[in-house]
């Protein structure tokens, strides 16, 4: 079984470092941009074989007369907060990384990230350009340029148990009314059809219910990019999940699962149906894995349909001691990286098109459909918005966001209440 | 040993009459020689204190006195982040909670610190290896101990929902029921914390002379009274510092019930520490998650203080 990593929030652990940041700014600068090699840092996105893999492509990469080599290191997921924080702070962050899905958008409001619209402009010159899925590269694009190059995807798919399904003789559903007969069908032989988890930790306390309002043309901004909480097509999505919580289609231990918790519900055949992330069954492996298998979009009750999608990304950093040197390693980078795809070493969907068209992907019919189904249609948190940015940033692993989740799933709450009380949080934390 | 006794009860003797005979303004140069000597040799340790405490206390003052977020700095905002805390309700939910975890926590405990330590003090074979056994809790680390008791109660197929299924009692959700939760993460901190009581409460057992005992056995006293009359008293001052210790260690604790529920379910139990590292680590509002660090603090002093003064009013032994 391979455990894949998809993303983490950024904010969370950084805040130590925080503390720390004008002590080690007033240390000077770091060997960031006086050393002569191009820093890159990645994280453990798969088994301990993906850094391996990595380094050996960081290590094979061969610069050109007078352009830095480059040096790999790998961050814990752990302390990747710290590291970053007071990298950045001192001086001596990478030249180059990886990390959290809105790392690089909190990192160019500090004015620390290098845009990569001249990466970009090389990428269309060497053809690479036209290699990435539509729409991915346009996630990283700000009002100031791109913060960073897309390089996997964590979209939330849906995902059936066929021999569930089949057993309580329910038909895959295609929308919102089949999903509640599925759920009730499925209801029937002790199974539920609407996997959550609301835990500590555990992000698809929210992700899960915003898939649902982005999935029928709402979600948590408008086309403007002003806070957006209380329209007509969330409270409708909401109110949806609560149907589910009152029908006992949701378990009602959920609200306290964590990630293990929830995958092992759908191991042991507890849970039939749900919304969930791009990895699901590598994490539930054994045999019931094979009986996973992704279904196409559920249409909303206005016919809507589209995916909750966050991009994880590499970016550059303005203390570096070759921007040009950055950017040449990143391009070879990007060139490489199919090969944690050819190796089945990540989990996430992949940005380029020569991957998706691939043996290693078009073999898992599960991700054919993802590529195929899901990606066009996927919206980033930023949803009617369009352009992620630091708001979309701040909300992502809040605690007012952890208690949203939890709140649909109390049977004491509203679907309007619930979103009432995100939405004076949400206020409150972007005013 | 009697030797050793008699010079060491002579030097003093000897010290003050060689004293009497030397000029007063000797004695005072000679004194205020030594005193600098004594700072000079205490200043390594004092700077060292400051640069260790102090600097992130002043640091952390000056941050609680700004709208800073993880990475900017802010601006000077006063004493806005207090004011703000006290007058959020989820912040006195979260007193009212650590509340009465801490009272529930310590005195469970106590009590079962106290039974355990009793019962090893009888002739139980093997009491030995049970010793180190019920050690386990406390030495184990608690992520470990957190995943395990996660695994015991999370879902309705855990094994405690099961085991009291099996016996007709339903399969009670422990961390999905607000009341269940703050049950269950009260025994994780009682199953955590009961070893520290039981060693605290043997070794104040070890230093009761048996004799006294004896003596009340001839009186014709019970074992209860025995208990009343003989070992609470005796423990009294042991029991005063532990329950100050576990108190500390209560409030200030923050990874129990981060781990095992997240101070959820809907806030259920949601200490003011959970709530500190949400304001700072999860809303980004630095500030105040330091506001209320700070007056968390500073309730542990008062009660400290308070629990300290009694302790100086109990009899050693």
């Amino acid at each position: 079984m391979t455990t894949t990593i998809s993303r983490r929030n950024f904010g969370g652990l950084a805040a130590l470092a925080a503390t720390g940041i004008p002590a080690l700014a007033a240390c000077g600068s770091g060997s960031g941009a006086g050393s002569k090699t191009i820093k890159f840092w990645d994280m453990p996105w798969g088994p301990p074989s993906y850094n391996v893999v990595a380094k050996k492509i960081a290590d094979s990469y061969a610069p050109t007369a007078g352009l830095p080599s480059v040096g790999y290191q790998v961050i814990q997921w752990s302390t990747f907060g710290q590291a970053f924080a007071s990298a950045v702070a001192s001086g001596t962050n990478p030249a180059v990384s990886t990390g959290g899905g809105f790392q690089a958008f909190q990192f160019a409001q500090q004015n620390a990230i290098a845009y990569a619209d001249n990466l970009i402009d090389a990428m269309k010159h060497d053809g690479i350009y036209d290699d990435f899925l539509p729409g991915t590269l346009d996630g990283m694009k700000t009002d100031n340029g791109y913060v960073a190059i897309p390089w996997q995807l964590d979209a939330h798919v849906w995902w059936y148990n066929k021999s569930l399904l089949a057993q309580a003789g329910a038909t895959v559903p295609t929308n919102w009314d089949e999903l509640l007969a599925a759920g009730k069908a499925l209801k029937k032989i002790g199974v539920y059809g609407f996997s959550t988890g609301a835990g500590s930790g555990n992000s698809l306390a929210y992700e899960t219910p915003m898939s649902m309002m982005v999935g029928n043309g709402g979600g948590l901004f408008d086309a403007g990019g002003s806070l957006d909480v209380l329209n007509a097509r969330n409270i409708e999505a909401i109110s949806f999940i609560k149907q589910l919580v009152g029908e006992g289609i949701i378990d009602p231990a959920s609200v306290s699962y964590t990630n293990v918790n929830q995958t092992a519900q759908w191991t042991s055949k507890r849970y039939g149906l749900g919304n969930e992330q791009v990895a699901l069954a590598d994490n539930v492996g054994t045999t019931v894995a094979k009986d996973l298998a992704v279904m196409k979009p559920l249409a909303g009750p206005h016919g809507d349909k589209a995916a909750l999608v966050v991009e994880n990304n590499i970016m550059m950093y303005k203390h570096t001691p070759s921007q040009k040197g950055s950017e040449a390693f990143l391009l070879d980078w990007i060139k490489n990286m199919h090969t944690f795809w050819d190796k089945g070493l990540v989990g996430g969907l992949p940005v380029l098109k020569s991957i998706a068209r691939s043996a290693a992907i078009q073999t898992r019919p599960n991700y054919v459909t993802m590529i195929n189904e899901y990606q066009p249609i996927g919206i980033s948190y930023a949803a009617s918005g369009k352009t992620v940015g630091t708001a979309q940033a701040k909300i992502d692993g809040n605690s007012a966001m952890y208690q949203f989740g939890q709140a649909i799933l109390s049977k004491s709450t509203t679907a309007k209440s619930t979103l009432t009380s995100l939405s004076n949080a949400l206020t409150a934390l972007l005013k | 040993m009697v030797g050793i006794s008699a010079s060491s009860n002579q030097a003093p003797n000897v010290a003050s009459q060689e004293t009497s005979k030397v000029p007063a303004r000797r004695v005072k140069t000679h004194a205020k020689a030594t005193r600098r000597t004594l700072t000079l040799l205490v200043l390594p340790s004092v700077a060292a204190l400051l640069l260790i405490n102090a600097y992130p206390l002043i640091y952390a003052t000056v941050q609680s006195l700004h709208s800073g977020t993880l990475i900017n700095a802010g601006k000077f905002v006063g004493l806005s982040n207090y004011s703000t805390v006290v007058r959020d309700p989820a912040f006195w939910h979260a007193v009212r909670f650590t509340v009465a975890f801490t009272l529930a926590t310590v005195l469970g405990s106590w009590v079962i610190g106290l039974g355990l330590a009793l019962a090893l003090r009888t002739d139980l074979p093997g009491r030995g290896i049970f010793k180190v056994l019920l050690l386990l809790p406390w030495v184990v680390p608690v992520v470990i101990s957190a995943t395990s008791w996660n695994s015991l109660l999370a879902t309705p197929q855990s094994t405690l929902p099961r085991l009291l299924g099996a016996v007709g009692l339903g399969h009670p959700l422990f961390l999905a029921d607000p009341t269940l939760a703050k049950i269950a993460v009260g025994a994780f901190e009682v199953w955590l914390n009961f070893p520290f009581m039981m060693l605290m409460i043997s070794a104040a057992l070890e230093s009761i002379d048996k004799t006294i005992y004896e003596a009340a056995t001839v009186d014709g006293a019970t074992g209860w009274q025995e208990f009343i009359h003989i070992t609470l008293p005796l423990i009294a001052r042991s029991t005063y510092i532990s329950w100050l210790l576990m108190t500390i260690f209560v409030v200030n604790d923050f990874t129990t019930i981060f781990l095992l529920t997240g101070g959820g379910p809907v806030n259920s139990t949601t200490t003011v520490g959970v709530l500190a590292y949400r304001a700072a680590f999860e809303n980004f509002q630095v500030g105040q998650g330091v506001a209320i660090a700070f007056l968390m603090s500073l309730s542990l002093i008062v009660i400290s203080t308070i629990l300290y003064r009694r302790i100086r009013k109990v009899p050693i032994g």
